[in-house]
């Protein structure tokens, strides 16, 4: 079993779809774990897994070579093998309430600078940007962007660019939404695209009144592009 | 010894393989049977979290065969104050020392437990250990900018929770909810053979039960949606008892739920307070761990003990500084 699990985050801490998963530095961890893992396993090949002392009373859910729970490590290794799930898409974001950005009460940095007649930003920025900047430091500036479709629930709303952002693993991701207008071809869930366009100024909201909208891009330039190697952003987190 | 040991084992090993084998081999065929959405999204995050909390796991189990084989017997009972009740605080206290994912807690605690150091005790640093490291703060710090009484907050709320579930065990806990210990005595020929030993134990029996608790994480995920929380965030005592349930139902390493809780915006810093101070210490990850190594019986009585003084902790403390 050693072998299995440790084998497992040994390739996982190697390869790319790890960031599927989780965020880039715990690759090294995770390597390093499954060399601990492979060298234990080794050992206890070599010299045995030692005489076990019952406790008092009589022991029941062990079995030779140890308890039986350990059965539980192989359905990870299996779901990794069977299933080979892909990042967050499309489901995922229809299923969550849209992220609202950090709690940021103060001014936003100055903008970074366009690079070929527009501003890149992560999805998460411009939506925060969008909904809290007092100044509207997004107003008449062209962006570009990029991000995966996810269909509207809205009927007639087209659809929206959306980009999950998290800072352990997976499992604390919250999607980014901007609604795109402007773009009259049919787009398929979970295509990534790269778009440019202009932020629709909306009021700001404030402390009191969160907001749970989306904001909107008039975009005039969308690219289908393939996958970034990492789908997540992680841009919100100092490290 | 000899050949009756190893008999079993070869078999579990050559099952092992040849599931693995057939699972890889038949990838291309069933590929079509996995397409579901929600169950790709549900493996995404069951896999996540698995992966996630490994590393952490394997620090732990080092730690905890550490503890087991290679300090000295006695040494960490004589090191804590003798008193019971003055060692549940140093114990919660020195978890500030260990950075990293609660299920590298529960295996540590179990081994000082075994090693002399009261039950009251162990479960203090068991508690506190994974709210109130270094790393935890910082997060905390970064996600609520100019906000730093929700740093002071939620060290005071996890450090009160850990003590006050020490304090109770002291008045209210019995040995005997704990049942067997199923913390294994491993013997080798030397220190290290202990020691190696007793780290695979540990390992393959806490990394059972998390592969549970990350299913239950997962399933909850998926199948619950987030809107409903909408409904509660007025009322502030249900808003707290929500955000309180959620932290046990989401399992997020405390590492990362500081983010989380910034991002609930609709709810007040009291209750996204509940939130910070619950998560690290009851979860469904957690409970899984606690019920397979401390046994079920003390899993039903420990979950919502820790949950009623985490959430009261938190609302003292929130009341007094938020």
């Amino acid at each position: 079993m050693l072998l299995t699990v440790g084998g497992m985050a040994l390739w996982l801490g190697l390869s790319d779809a790890t960031l599927s998963y989780v965020r880039a530095w715990l690759r090294l961890p995770l390597a390093a774990s499954g060399v601990v893992l492979l060298v234990l396993a080794l050992a206890t090949l070599r010299w045995g897994s030692g005489k076990d002392e019952e406790p008092a009373g009589h022991d029941h859910g062990h079995v030779a070579g140890g308890p039986r729970s350990a059965w539980l490590l192989v359905v990870p290794v299996l779901v990794l093998l069977l299933v080979a799930p892909p990042a967050l898409g499309s489901y995922a974001a229809s299923r969550r309430a849209p992220g609202t950005g950090g709690d940021s009460t103060g001014d936003f940095p100055a903008l970074p600078e366009a690079v070929g007649g527009a501003v890149p930003l992560p999805v998460s920025e411009f939506v925060s940007r969008a909904l809290y900047d007092r100044r509207q430091s997004l107003a008449g500036v062209r962006v570009r962007m990029l991000g995966f479709v996810t269909p509207s629930d809205k009927p007639g709303e087209g659809y929206r660019l959306a980009r999950f952002n998290f800072f352990c693993c997976a499992a604390d991701a919250a999607a980014y939404e901007v609604a795109v207008r402007g773009d009259s071809t049919p787009r398929r869930a979970d295509q990534w695209l790269l778009v440019e366009g202009r932020w629709l100024p909306e009021p700001v909201a404030t402390a009191t009144a969160p907001s749970t909208r989306r904001p909107v891009l008039m975009v005039d330039s969308v690219t289908p592009v393939d996958p970034p190697a990492d789908r997540y952003e992680h841009n919100l987190y100092a490290f | 010894m000899g050949a009756t040991q190893h008999g079993p084992r070869l078999v579990d090993a050559r099952l092992l393989l040849l599931l693995i084998v057939v699972a890889a081999g038949s990838r291309g065929l069933v590929s079509g049977l996995f397409d579901d959405p929600a169950l790709q999204t549900w493996s995404t995050i069951f896999v996540s979290i698995t992966i996630q909390a490994l590393p952490f796991l394997v620090l732990g189990v080092l730690l905890s065969g550490a503890v087991a084989a290679l300090v000295p017997p006695g040494w960490l009972a004589r090191a804590l104050p003798r008193r019971t009740t003055l060692a549940v605080p140093v114990a919660g206290l020195a978890g500030a020392a260990l950075p990293g994912c609660e299920c590298a807690s529960v295996p540590i605690a179990a081994r000082l437990r075994d090693r002399g150091v009261s039950t009251a005790a162990a479960f203090a640093f068991m508690l506190a250990a994974p709210a109130i490291n270094p790393v935890v703060l910082v997060t905390t710090a970064v996600a609520f900018p100019g906000r730093p009484q929700m740093v002071v907050a939620r060290f005071l709320g996890s450090l009160l929770t850990s003590v006050g579930v020490g304090l109770l065990w002291i008045r209210f806990g019995r040995e005997t909810w704990i049942g067997r210990s199923r913390v294994r005595t491993v013997e080798g020929e030397n220190r290290w053979q202990s020691f190696g030993a007793t780290v695979r134990e540990d390992f393959l029996q806490a990394g059972g039960w998390l592969v549970v608790g990350a299913a239950a994480a997962a399933s909850l995920q998926v199948f619950v949606p987030r809107s409903l929380l909408d409904l509660v965030a007025g009322n502030e005592l249900l808003a707290a008892g929500c955000l309180g349930l959620l932290a046990v139902a989401l399992a997020i390493c405390s590492e990362a739920d500081a983010f989380v809780a910034a991002s609930l915006r609709q709810f007040s810093l009291s209750a996204r307070l509940v939130f910070l101070v619950v998560g690290p210490a009851l979860d469904v990850k957690l409970i899984a761990m606690h019920a397979g190594i401390f046994g079920r019986r003390f899993a039903l009585r420990f979950a919502p003990l820790t949950f009623g003084v985490a959430a009261a902790s938190a609302l003292l403390v929130g009341r007094w500084l938020l």
